[in-house]
């Protein structure tokens, strides 16, 4: 046993110091006991935790893709004014951190009399910072396109439209839908930092619970199987979706 | 009249003056067969025929239907380019399509065909070429040949007045060449108007018309395949054919 007294804080329950002052500080490992016992009480909040960030992701994500593809359009395209937009956009939106971007919303807005709910901001946030990378990505796969065949699409009278629309995009996202996938799961958990502004989500809930039970590791800890169960699922759904909306071909 | 007339036609890459002047009058049915060494200019005079390559200078005229030098009319480029078909040397197909898809894609979203009606095209134009069986295939599944000749059904769809190709057996194995010059000749005899740039000598001499022989960006020399072939009259085209043997 330690000589002096301390009161019980689960944050320095691993190593803290065995010694009051005065003395050279010793610092102690100690076995940890986890305690999960908490869990049920909780485990309600906990579900609305991860259908919020779910809800987050799944908007943010369809959303944030879809203003990727009009992004990347314009940029190949360099349709004016829109090419110069996006160029600004992306540039402003990846460049910048994402809670800075999430403040400047919440915060900032405002004041120009724009008053969004945390969820509303949050999600405008997401769908702007996925929105802005995934213009980059999908750019990439749409520049991807052999010459050939705009030129195949051209000599049969195609407009420009329908080669993006016909010949264009569907490769293009089938080429970058790994890299787009990642993007995806990058934003959910950067979601995280939606506790900030009091958005309900995964990470706001293990905060609250975390100061009702100050069992900080376990909570956390719990999260964390969380976040990783999220980003597998996520992946997989996008692995699905990719798998249906893109490459849709019949066995032979 | 005739159904493709090109005046004067100047083209530029930049300092490089690669078409001098071309006049070239094709009549309904007629088989044109473009040769001459790389660099002669005979691939731009090619898509220039169909505004994939802008001109610099001149007239291109197809059907009646007026290209200007600047594609400024993007309407009237589409309305040639609906009477003028394309075969590319790399087949250029559409990966992420079937090969029915290949075929029915211009004619339903350019032409607003209803679907049942250009399948129906799409499986006559496939017949055609030999691959009525093939319709679901996609064209990774297909060999060089057969990615080809889907590419000709797909050009035939849109029923152009005319079809171009472009050295369409260059990037065959040689056992697959014929395949596809066989499909071309059976159009030639059903009287479809063809321009195409050739490699393959004895092929042009047996199914075209014309032959056009192209050196340094002009029309150096044309007439019958047969004529051309034992009567050479130009010292250049003389020696072309003397390097191929």
């Amino acid at each position: 046993m330690p000589s002096c007294r301390q009161t019980f804080d689960p944050r320095a329950a691993l190593v803290r110091p065995a010694c009051a002052a005065g003395r050279r500080a010793r610092f102690v490992v100690m076995a940890y006991q986890f305690d999960f016992t908490f869990v049920p009480d909780y485990a309600g909040m906990l579900a609305q935790g991860v259908v919020y960030t779910l809800g987050l992701t799944v908007v943010g994500g369809t959303l944030g893709i879809l203003i990727g593809i009009g992004g990347a359009l314009s940029r190949t395209w360099d349709t004016r004014p829109f090419g110069e937009l996006f160029r600004y956009y992306v540039e402003l939106f990846r460049n910048t951190p994402f809670l800075v971007q999430l403040f400047l919303i919440f915060f900032g807005l405002p004041s120009l009399g724009i008053k969004l709910a945390g969820w509303q901001a949050a999600i405008l946030a997401m769908v702007l910072n996925l929105g802005a990378y995934s213009t980059e990505i999908i750019r990439a796969g749409l520049q991807a396109t052999p010459r050939g065949q705009i030129e195949a699409a051209d000599s049969l009278a195609l407009t420009r439209w329908q080669i993006f629309l016909h010949v264009m995009l569907r490769p293009a996202l089938r080429k970058v839908w790994p890299a787009l996938s990642s993007q995806v799961v990058i934003t959910m958990l950067g979601s995280s930092v939606c506790s900030q502004i009091a958005a309900e989500e995964l990470t706001f809930v293990a905060n609250f619970i975390q100061s009702r039970n100050f069992r900080a590791f376990e909570t956390y800890f719990l999260t964390t199987a969380l976040y990783f169960a999220l980003a597998l699922l996520v992946r997989q759904a996008m692995h699905l979706v990719g798998r249906y909306l893109i490459v849709r071909r019949p066995s032979p | 009249m005739p159904l493709v007339s090109t005046r004067r036609l100047h083209k530029f890459f930049g300092r490089n003056h690669v078409l001098r002047g071309i006049k070239l009058d094709v009549e309904e049915s007629e088989v044109i067969a473009i040769v001459g060494r790389s660099g002669s200019g005979k691939s731009t005079l090619l898509r220039t025929l169909n505004g994939l390559e802008n001109i610099d200078d001149g007239t291109i005229e197809v059907d009646g239907t007026v290209l200007q030098v600047d594609h400024d009319d993007p309407g009237a480029l589409r309305a040639l380019r609906q009477k003028v078909g394309m075969v590319f040397q790399q087949f250029n197909l559409f990966p992420h399509l079937s090969t029915g898809q290949n075929v029915t894609l211009a004619p339903r979203v350019v032409k607003r065909t209803p679907r049942e009606e250009a399948e129906d095209i799409a499986r006559r134009m496939l017949e055609r070429v030999g691959l009525g069986e093939k319709f679901d295939a996609f064209p990774d599944q297909l060999s060089g040949g057969q990615q080809q000749r889907v590419a000709i059904a797909r050009a035939l769809a849109m029923s152009p007045k005319v079809l171009l190709c472009d050295e369409i057996t260059s990037a065959l194995d040689p056992e697959l060449v014929n395949e596809v010059l066989s499909v071309v000749r059976q159009l030639a005899d059903e009287g479809m108007t063809l321009i195409m740039v050739t490699h393959e000598m004895r092929f042009a001499r047996e199914v075209s018309d014309r032959l056009v022989f192209m050196h340094e960006g002009r029309i150096h020399e044309s007439g019958s395949p047969q004529e051309m072939f034992s009567n050479p009259t130009t010292p250049e085209f003389a020696s072309f054919i003397g390097s191929l043997n």
